[in-house]
C-alpha cells in the first residue's frame, strides 16, 4: 500500500479531519489528535522487528508529541512489530534471545504509549490470568506468551512465577478472567496444573474460566488428561489458542 | 571392554542407558534430595542402588544441574526438587569435591564406565547472570556474554582436570544452547568453541565424552557433529550424524507411556545401526519402576550384537 492509498483510506476514516503538513509528513488531524502515516507506524514496527529498543522509544516519543493517536501506535505500529517477531518465532528465523530483545522494545513503546489509551479500548479482548506453577521458577516463555497476548489487545493479569495453587484460584476468583494460562519447565512441577484444575473444581470455578497450559514437558495428552481446555506449544500456538477459545 | 566403548568403536551395535540420575533413585530409596546432593557418599549409594536395580551399561553421577553454578555463587534451593532462586551472589556452596568423590567410589563399586555430568560453559553462563538477560545480552550485549561464558568455561576447565584425575568419563549437558533457545547461528558463535575446549582436554586423557543437549537439535546437528565427541545424546535420533547418538525413548513415554509404546519407540531406535539406547533426557524423578524395567527387558529382547 502506498502513502497516497494509505492517506485516502485514513481521510475515509477521519471524515471531521482536515489535512495539515507537520515537519514534512502529510498528517490528517482530528479535533484533538493527529493521525500518523503509515510510513511512522511501519518505522515503529521495523525498529520492534529489528530489536532496537531505542529507535522504538524515539519514534513513539516523537508521534505521541506530534499528538498522534496513541490506538494507532499501538496497533500500527508496535502490536503489528510484535506480529511479524511472531511469525519470525514460528518459522524458526527467531529465536528466544531474538524474541526476548523484541519484547523489550515492544514494552519500551508500550509503556509510553499505554497511559494515553483507554482501559476499556485496551482490553476489550478479555482478560486472561497467568503463572509458572509451585517450584518452578522458569519464566521465560510464559513472559514471551504474555507480551503476544498483551500484543493481540488481552488484559493479562501476570502472577509471576512459583506460584502456589491457591493463589491461582484466588486470582481467577478475583478477577474473573476468560482464562487462566499456567506453565511448567519441569517434570517434577509439571503435575501442579492439576492441582489447580482440580482446586478450580471443587471451589465451582472451573466452568467459569478456560484453563490452557504450556511448558516443555506438556503436551496435547496431558492437557486433556488434567482436565485443561489446550495446550500451547509457544507462544504463537497459546495466542491462537485463546483466539479459538474466546476470541 | 565394556558395551559403551565396544559401540563407540562398532564392535557392538546397542548399549542401553535410560538416563536414571540421583533424583529417580532417592525415591526408591526414600531419601531425600538435598541430603544426597551434598554428600558424595550416598550420592554413590543412591546411584549404585540404580545401577543394581536396573542393570544398564554406563552410570551417570548427575544430582541436580546446578553443581557449578552454585560452586561459582548461585543461591540453590531445595524444595524437594533444586530450584535456582537467582543469579551469582558473594555465597559459595561448592559441592564439586563430593560429586568427584561420588564417581570415585563408584568407578570401585560398578563394573560399567562412569560418567560424571557437567554443564556446557554457554548454561552455566546463562545460570550465573540469569537465563533471560543472559540470552538478551547475546544480542544486546555480546562481549559482555562472551566474559561470562570464559569465566564459566575457566571454572569448567578446573573442574575438569580434578574429574580427569580421577579418570571419569565425562558428559556436557548445554540445554540452554538447543535450537528450542538459540539460534544455529549463535550456538556457533557463543556456545561451540568452549565444548570443543573441554572435549579436546578430555580425549587427551583418552576418556569416553558425550554431549547432551535436550530439546530441538536438528538444526545443529552439523555443528553438534564438529565437536568431536564419542557420543550425542539428543530428543530426536533420526538425523544422520557422523558422531554416535543416544536416545530414542521419549521422557514422556518413560514417565506416562505403556508397554506398547515403549516398544514401539525401542523398535524405532534400533534401525540405527549403532547406538546408545537411551531416554531422550533424564528420567522424570517419579517414573514408575515398572517402565524402566520394561525399557531394558525390551532392550534385551531386542538384544543386538
Amino acid at each position: 500500500m502506498n502513502i497516497r492509498s494509505v492517506a485516502d483510506s485514513l481521510s475515509v476514516r477521519n471524515k471531521i479531519g482536515s489535512k495539515t503538513k507537520v515537519r514534512g509528513l502529510s498528517l490528517i488531524q482530528a479535533p484533538n489528535l493527529i493521525v500518523g502515516r503509515n510510513m511512522d507506524f511501519d518505522d515503529i514496527k521495523k525498529a520492534v522487528v529489528d530489536l532496537d529498543v531505542e529507535t522504538v522509544k524515539k519514534l513513539v516519543t516523537q508521534l505521541l508529541k506530534q499528538k498522534t493517536r496513541p490506538e494507532e501506535i499501538m496497533e500500527q505500529g508496535l502490536i503489528a512489530g510484535m506480529k511479524e517477531v511472531g511469525r519470525l518465532f514460528t518459522c524458526k528465523e527467531y529465536f528466544v534471545p531474538e524474541v526476548l530483545m523484541a519484547s523489550e522494545a515492544f514494552y519500551a513503546g508500550f509503556d509510553l504509549v499505554s497511559p494515553l489509551l483507554k482501559t476499556d479500548k485496551m482490553n476489550e479482548k478479555g482478560k486472561i490470568v497467568m503463572g509458572v506453577v509451585e517450584g518452578d521458577i522458569h519464566d521465560i516463555g510464559k513472559n514471551i506468551v504474555k507480551v503476544m497476548l498483551e500484543a493481540s489487545g488481552y488484559q493479562v493479569v501476570d502472577l509471576g512465577k512459583d506460584v502456589p495453587t491457591e493463589k491461582f484460584i484466588e486470582a481467577v476468583t478475583r478477577e474473573n478472567p476468560k482464562i487462566l494460562a499456567m506453565s511448567a519447565l519441569m517434570t517434577t512441577t509439571m503435575m501442579k496444573m492439576r492441582d489447580v484444575v482440580n482446586g478450580l473444581e471443587q471451589k465451582k470455578l472451573r466452568n467459569k474460566v478456560k484453563v490452557i497450559i504450556g511448558g516443555a514437558p506438556a503436551n496435547n495428552d496431558f492437557a486433556k488428561k488434567i482436565g485443561a481446555d489446550g495446550y500451547g506449544e509457544d507462544a504463537s500456538a497459546a495466542v491462537s489458542l485463546v483466539e479459538e477459545l474466546i476470541g | 571392554m565394556d558395551k559403551i566403548r565396544q559401540v563407540i568403536n562398532k564392535e557392538r551395535k546397542t548399549a542401553v542407558f535410560p538416563i536414571v540420575c540421583a533424583d529417580h533413585c532417592v525415591r526408591l530409596l526414600n531419601m531425600s534430595l538435598a541430603e544426597v546432593a551434598n554428600d558424595g557418599k550416598k550420592l554413590a549409594q543412591v546411584l549404585e542402588y540404580g545401577y543394581q536395580t536396573y542393570q544398564y551399561d554406563m552410570v551417570l553421577v548427575f544430582s541436580d544441574p546446578y553443581v557449578e553454578a552454585q560452586a561459582l555463587g548461585c543461591p540453590i534451593k531445595f524444595s524437594p526438587s533444586p530450584t535456582l532462586l537467582g543469579p551469582k551472589s558473594n555465597r559459595v556452596t561448592d559441592r564439586t569435591g563430593e560429586i568427584i568423590k561420588a564417581a570415585e567410589l563408584l568407578k570401585q563399586r560398578v563394573d560399567v564406565p562412569v560418567f560424571v555430568s557437567i554443564k556446557g560453559p554457554f548454561t552455566l553462563a546463562s545460570f550465573l547472570i540469569g537465563i533471560e538477560d543472559f540470552l538478551k545480552a547475546l544480542i544486546a550485549a555480546p562481549k559482555k556474554a562472551e566474559e561470562v561464558i570464559n569465566q564459566a568455561l575457566e571454572f569448567q576447565i578446573g573442574y575438569l582436570k580434578r574429574l580427569l584425575k580421577v579418570s571419569a568419563n565425562i558428559f556436557i549437558g548445554d540445554p540452554v544452547a538447543s535450537s528450542s533457545v538459540i539460534s544455529p547461528k549463535l550456538f556457533e558463535r557463543f556456545a561451540f568453541n568452549p565444548i570443543q575446549i573441554l572435549i579436546k582436554k578430555i580425549k587427551e586423557q583418552e576418556l569416553i565424552t558425550g554431549v547432551h543437549v535436550c530439546g530441538e537439535t536438528k538444526p545443529i546437528i552439523p555443528i553438534l557433529d564438529e565437536l568431536g565427541a564419542d557420543i550425542l545424546s539428543i530428543e530426536d535420533i533420526t538425523p544422520k550424524t557422523r558422531t554416535l547418538k543416544m536416545g530414542g525413548v521419549s521422557t514422556d513415554t518413560i514417565l506416562a507411556g505403556n508397554e506398547t509404546r515403549i516398544k514401539s519407540e525401542i523398535k524405532q531406535a534400533l534401525n540405527e545401526p549403532y547406538l546408545i539406547l537411551a531416554t531422550s533426557c533424564d528420567v522424570p524423578a517419579e517414573t514408575d519402576m515398572k517402565n524402566i524395567k520394561t525399557m531394558m527387558e525390551i532392550a534385551h529382547t531386542y538384544h543386538r550384537n
